[in-house]
């Protein structure tokens, strides 16, 4: 039996082109694009048509993939009254992860296809602020049909027209975090597709994993810590102490990227303009943690992750700590789907083997027998 | 270590360690936690005592057992979120996205919680209501509440037909849920294996799981072979009808598997339990086996007999009187049980799950154009 790889780590479980993670240079490619060369530059809506068409989309595909985004805004009834249904203190992932299967609900399955993606990718916004505003006591926001995927988030979150600055940001952040090569809730949608389910299984599935602490959870712990640090002074004392008591610092370490993750670099830049405030402290957090990190484990490359400065961006966007998670799986949607969409089209079953340490076979005792 | 070659289906690549089960597919033996062979167990324990063996590591005793079915029937209702959320569906959805959906609602919680034993016995005795009630709202018939003094097999029965279910009935249910209830790492166990690997929660790892088990290559293939049961209808017709399939390239629904080099043990148990759970059926089904086995066989003289435990199975669950559409559901029901098993396994050394990917897409770098002059 071959052995047993932990966390899969270094092993091949697709081939893919829609995204490259070239951890060695310090590059994220989506589809042959350099994400420093999307991020400020293109729609969510033109890497979505990346994603799913393969190329990026002349005027008038992007007219037409525009126009079938906004019109396909609402919700179901049945996803509405879910909705309505849920307590208004649960958790937003899970909220999504229950909604999102209910807008997937088919008579029969149904295979993978762009339009199905093209119609749960725009719902997730929809569902996140009809939920946001019902927790708070607000009527839902009708989506605006001339506002891009971005701005009318923010729309439906606050029921104003964003100013255009926080706009372009959220646009900013979805690209970044719109794909990322084979991560867990990416290989989950895979994992599931495979067996030749529906898209809406695999995005379903894909929340589930995204939800996890070690992966969508960590910008909302990045804030967490830094309200516990509170204040630029305070940093470096109260970071040798968390190590002191083997804490981790939130926001730093990946496995993949041997640089600083490029993503990490655009959106420190958009905290600097945009939170100043946020970027006083985490700034002087990072310079420690990462000198404290250096002390530890020199060979180790500089560890920003995306998460860091995600944080602040999505802060400065005016969006609560709890919308983090979910907002991530609002870019990474467009992702997921491609995967899945990639997966259908030249599948093989995922089964991976298990090794056995349990003990060798006995017969069971009758339960009366039993101590 | 850099990346290895690209495994297909991540054949041969061993993804954990487990003690929950293990797949012998060279002696065509499987092994359940603690060591007993399904053989063994199936007339030995319940579903009750096999889900107690998953989660726990070996068998209950009397006290232990009536413990767990008293916090069972305690889990057994579904809340507010839940049921809401099942009547908001339309009476014509997949009974497997109804599973998917009101099992999501069910568990939508403010914290996150890290999966434990209560909560998987939780999640594992609320799957029949769930089940019963996508059956009875397909059905547009009201609801049944669950019974207290039911065991597991017997109350999921009743709460689909409302009637006293017969005790070979749940003979057969039980007995079937014991033998589906783990079995290696599976897709859909992998895939709550790599949702808990981000320490998510057990309800999101359950969900995500039901998603990969509904598709048509893992459970959907018991509904499958029923169908080609249904479609061959009688023995006369088998060879015709299987002959003409293999003519197109159609595969045969309930054979083949990666991994038994020798006949399914589950299927061998089933089989035996068709001859009383549905003798007709049973007889279609015994001579179509006959003539793919032989097809396949001429077609593949190297490969091992192929009949898989979805074929057997869609005749042991016609007997017990399920409908077709809810064998995946069926399935699910057992199967929670392993799920929850391999997630609570898999906490003890957790390490998210990330593989490599290979890039086959353009050279990086290329620059993008403005929209206007694409």
């Amino acid at each position: 039996m071959p052995d047993y790889v932990p966390g899969l780590e270094g092993v091949v479980a697709a081939q893919t082109e829609i995204s490259l993670v070239d951890g060695a240079n310090g590059r994220l490619v989506y589809r042959g694009y350099v994400i420093a060369d999307l991020a400020e530059e293109m729609s969510f809506e033109e890497v979505a048509h990346l994603f799913w068409f393969g190329h990026l989309p002349n005027r008038p595909e992007l007219d037409g993939l525009a126009a079938e985004l906004s019109g396909s805004r609402s919700l179901t009834q049945a996803a509405a009254a879910a909705l309505d249904a849920l307590p208004t203190d649960a958790d937003p992932m899970d909220v999504l992860r229950s909604v999102v299967s209910v807008q997937g609900v088919r008579h029969r399955l149904e295979k993978p296809n762009i339009p199905a993606a093209i119609h749960v990718t725009a719902s997730f916004p929809t569902i996140l602020a009809a939920f946001h505003r019902r927790r708070q006591g607000l009527d839902p926001v009708k989506p605006r049909a001339e506002l891009g995927h971005a701005a009318n988030y923010l729309y439906m979150l606050t029921g104003t027209e964003a100013d255009m600055d926080l706009v372009r940001a959220l646009n900013t952040y979805l690209v970044l975090l719109a794909d990322h090569g084979m991560n867990a809730s990416t290989f989950t949608a895979r994992v599931i597709a495979s067996t030749d389910s529906d898209l809406a299984s695999c995005l379903v599935g894909a929340i589930g994993a995204l939800k996890g602490p070690a992966h969508g959870g960590a910008p909302s712990a990045v804030m967490d810590q830094l309200e516990q640090i509170g204040s630029a002074e305070n940093a470096e004392r109260w970071m040798r102490e968390a190590r002191a008591r083997k804490e981790r610092f939130m926001g730093f370490g990946h496995r993949v990227y041997r640089t600083y993750d490029p993503r990490a670099k655009i959106l420190k830049a958009m905290c600097q303009r945009l939170n100043p405030k946020f970027y006083d402290l985490a700034s002087r957090v990072e310079e420690t943690a990462l000198a404290i990190l250096h002390e530890e484990h020199p060979e180790r490359p500089q560890a920003t992750n995306v998460e860091f400065y995600s944080a602040g961006v999505l802060q400065a966007i005016g969006l609560p700590k709890d919308l983090f998670p979910p907002t991530f799986a609002v870019a990474r949607v467009a992702g997921w789907s491609a995967h899945v969409l990639e997966q259908a089209s030249h599948n093989r079953l995922i089964r991976p083997q298990s090794e056995y340490i349990g003990p060798e076979p006995r017969k069971p005792v009758p339960l009366s027998e039993r101590s | 270590m850099g990346p290895t070659e690209f495994s297909p289906g991540l054949e041969g690549v061993v993804a954990a360690k487990t003690a929950v089960s293990e797949v012998d597919g060279a002696n065509g033996r499987l092994i359940y936690r603690g060591g007993y062979l399904i053989e063994d167990l199936v007339p030995a324990a319940g579903y009750e005592e096999t889900a107690y063996l998953l989660w726990h590591g070996d068998l209950p005793d009397k006290s232990q057992l009536d413990a767990l079915r008293g916090e069972m029937v305690g889990a057994r209702r579904l809340n507010e979120s839940a049921r809401r959320t099942l009547e908001s569906l339309g009476s014509d959805v997949d009974p497997m996205d109804m599973l998917r959906t009101v099992l999501s609602a069910q568990a939508a919680s403010k914290t996150l919680t890290k999966p434990s034993i209560p909560e998987a016995v939780a999640l594992t005795a609320v799957m029949p209501t769930i089940v019963a009630g996508a059956y009875r709202r397909r059905q547009r018939r009201d609801v049944i509440e669950p019974r207290d003094e039911l065991g597991h097999a017997a109350n999921l029965l009743w709460m689909m037909d409302g009637k006293e279910p017969a005790t070979e009935r749940i003979h057969w249910l039980d007995s079937y849920l014991v033998l589906l209830a783990d079995h290696g790492l599976n897709a859909s166990t992998f895939t709550a294996r790599v949702i808990a690997s981000t320490g998510s929660d057990l309800a999101s790892c359950v969900v995500g799981a039901i998603g990969a088990l509904k598709g048509p290559a893992h459970g959907g293939a018991t509904y499958a072979a029923r169908t080609m049961l249904d479609s061959i209808g009688s023995v006369e017709n088998a060879d015709a009808w299987l002959r003409d399939a293999h003519a197109k390239h159609a595969r045969f629904p309930g054979f083949g598997h990666r991994v038994y080099r020798t006949y399914d043990p589950r299927a061998k148990i089933l089989r035996e339990m068709a001859k009383t759970a549905d003798p007709k059926l049973h007889q279609v089904a015994a001579h179509t086996e006959e003539v793919a086995l032989k097809i396949l066989h001429d077609a593949h003289p190297e490969r091992p007999n192929a009949t898989n435990v979805d074929f057997w199975a869609s005749v042991v669950l016609t007997g017990t009187g399920i409908s077709k559409e809810m064998f995946t559901c069926l399935f699910a029901t057992s199967r929670v049980a392993g799920w929850t098993a391999h997630v609570l396994e898999a906490m003890e050394d957790l390490r998210i799950i990330r593989p490599a990917s290979v890039w086959i897409g353009p050279q990086p770098g290329q620059k993008p154009l403005p929209a206007d002059k694409r």
